[in-house]
């Protein structure tokens, strides 16, 4: 078990940004029937996602948390040392999109930018990088830019299109006296590299007239080897054997209970995987707020979506007592324990096509 | 858990009468068998045994019959 106490940080604002458009489940009534779209629903717990139109990026979502995040708590963008871009989503394979958000941002060209290829572990992550870079790196303050746009699910593969929604989120973490310890838990199995996987657009498998093609599978799903897989049942079971231990062990490590915490926000999988879960970790389901029903499942950007959408008001106001949890796609998990507030926080913001590129310093 | 028990709580996962399953009936044949009803079967097999079945052998079952023999194995090993 990798582990890690953070001291001499905090997160000093958080906000969230969504597409505007939106999609609902009678969208896919005639594709798969209204019944099983319905049953989905039901399972999933997703009654509605955002979207993002041709060319909308993940970049564009987190550019606009950020700039609202910034001018709402009066920050100087000088003073920002690093920018980190945690996505699976880049908006080219090179180069490297933080650089272009260093740019966008009107951020000082001192400032170390880099991308980080994570999921649904990754805010875990992304926070444990920044939260390290100010305390071992040097650094005072620190942009952890999370989200995903899911370009690359097949609209006709029932087990992907009707779940993942799109999201860009911006944190940021400076150097701070005051404030508790961050304790991070986290872990990798690769052995759950085919289960959750885009096979063929990169290195491993380059993309080729068959790669586009798409085939149906056993089920009747039909997706190309450059669109996702996602083996569900292999994933609920890799979330049973992880998740509680790894939930055990932050608590153990930073000498807590679930009584001492006033929220569980875990990544928005799905509802029924994160009902089950809450009852097998005798976690109050009151502790554990979802936004999926409104957004799905954002992959990394899933855990600020969800601090955005239900924790908004308390988060603002008043010290709260976070357990954070992430995992999935990898397999990668994570964990973290954290106080939080007050701070600055934004109301969530719905980013239609003609506001991209309206930033400062483009 | 009785067998009897266990084949009651697959009926409960696909939506049907226990009635209309015996340890013969084909999941191929029945329509609320899907990958929900997978995921659901090893949400019901943690509860209520206290194992995860392997997905694997999930996927590899034809019968009602394979399902429950997944739990026998598990309880034997």
């Amino acid at each position: 078990m990798a582990s890690a106490r953070i001291s001499g940080i905090r997160i000093a604002g958080l906000a969230s940004a969504v597409p505007a458009r939106v999609c609902l489940p009678e969208a896919f009534y005639e594709l798969f029937g209204k019944e099983e779209v319905l049953k989905v629903v039901a399972s999933t717990g997703v009654r509605k996602r955002h979207l993002a139109p041709p060319g909308m990026c993940t970049s564009d979502l987190c550019v606009a948390a950020c700039n609202r995040l910034l001018v709402e708590g009066e920050w100087d963008r000088r003073s920002i040392d690093a920018v980190l871009f945690l996505s699976q989503s880049p908006d080219y394979s090179v180069p490297f999109t933080a650089s272009i958000i260093q740019r966008r941002l009107g951020l000082t060209t001192a400032c170390a930018a880099f991308d980080v290829n994570l999921g649904c572990s990754g805010y875990i992550y992304g926070l444990w990088l920044a939260g390290s870079l100010i305390a071992g790196g040097g650094m005072r303050r620190v942009l952890l830019l999370a989200g995903d746009t899911n370009a690359h699910v097949s609209a006709e593969d029932k087990s992907v299109a009707l779940i993942f929604g799109d999201a860009g989120t911006a944190t940021l973490l400076e150097k701070s006296d005051e404030g508790q310890d961050f304790i991070f838990v986290l872990g990798t199995d690769g052995r759950g590299e085919k289960n959750l996987i885009i096979p063929a657009g990169r290195c491993r498998k380059p993309s080729d007239e068959t790669t586009r093609i798409r085939r149906e599978d056993p089920e009747g799903n039909r997706r190309s080897a450059e669109e996702l897989y996602m083996n569900g049942a292999e994933i609920f079971a890799f979330t049973l054997a992880e998740v509680p231990k790894m939930i055990r062990e932050v608590f153990a490590e930073a000498g807590k209970t679930v009584e001492a915490v006033d929220a569980v926000v875990l990544h928005q999988a799905n509802q029924f995987m994160l009902e089950y879960l809450a009852r097998r970790m005798k976690i109050p389901m009151e502790k554990v707020p979802l936004s999926l029903g409104e957004y799905g499942n954002t992959n990394s950007a899933s855990i600020p979506v969800t601090m955005t959408h239900c924790l908004r008001d308390r988060l603002s106001h008043k010290r709260t007592e976070l357990l954070l949890g992430g995992f999935g796609v990898g397999y990668s998990w994570g964990a973290a324990t954290c106080a939080v507030g007050e701070i600055v926080m934004p109301e969530m913001i719905f980013l239609g096509m003609d506001e991209i590129g309206k930033e400062e310093g483009t | 858990m009785t067998r009897k028990e266990f084949i009651a709580e697959i009926a409960l996962l696909m939506e049907v009468d226990v009635g209309a399953l015996t340890e013969e009936t084909r999941l191929k044949d029945m329509e609320g068998w899907d990958s929900m009803a997978a995921v659901g079967f090893i949400a019901m097999v943690d509860e209520k045994l206290g194992y995860i079945p392997p997905p694997k052998m999930i996927a590899e079952s034809k019968t009602v019959g394979d399902l429950v023999k997944i739990a026998v194995a598990m309880l034997e090993g």
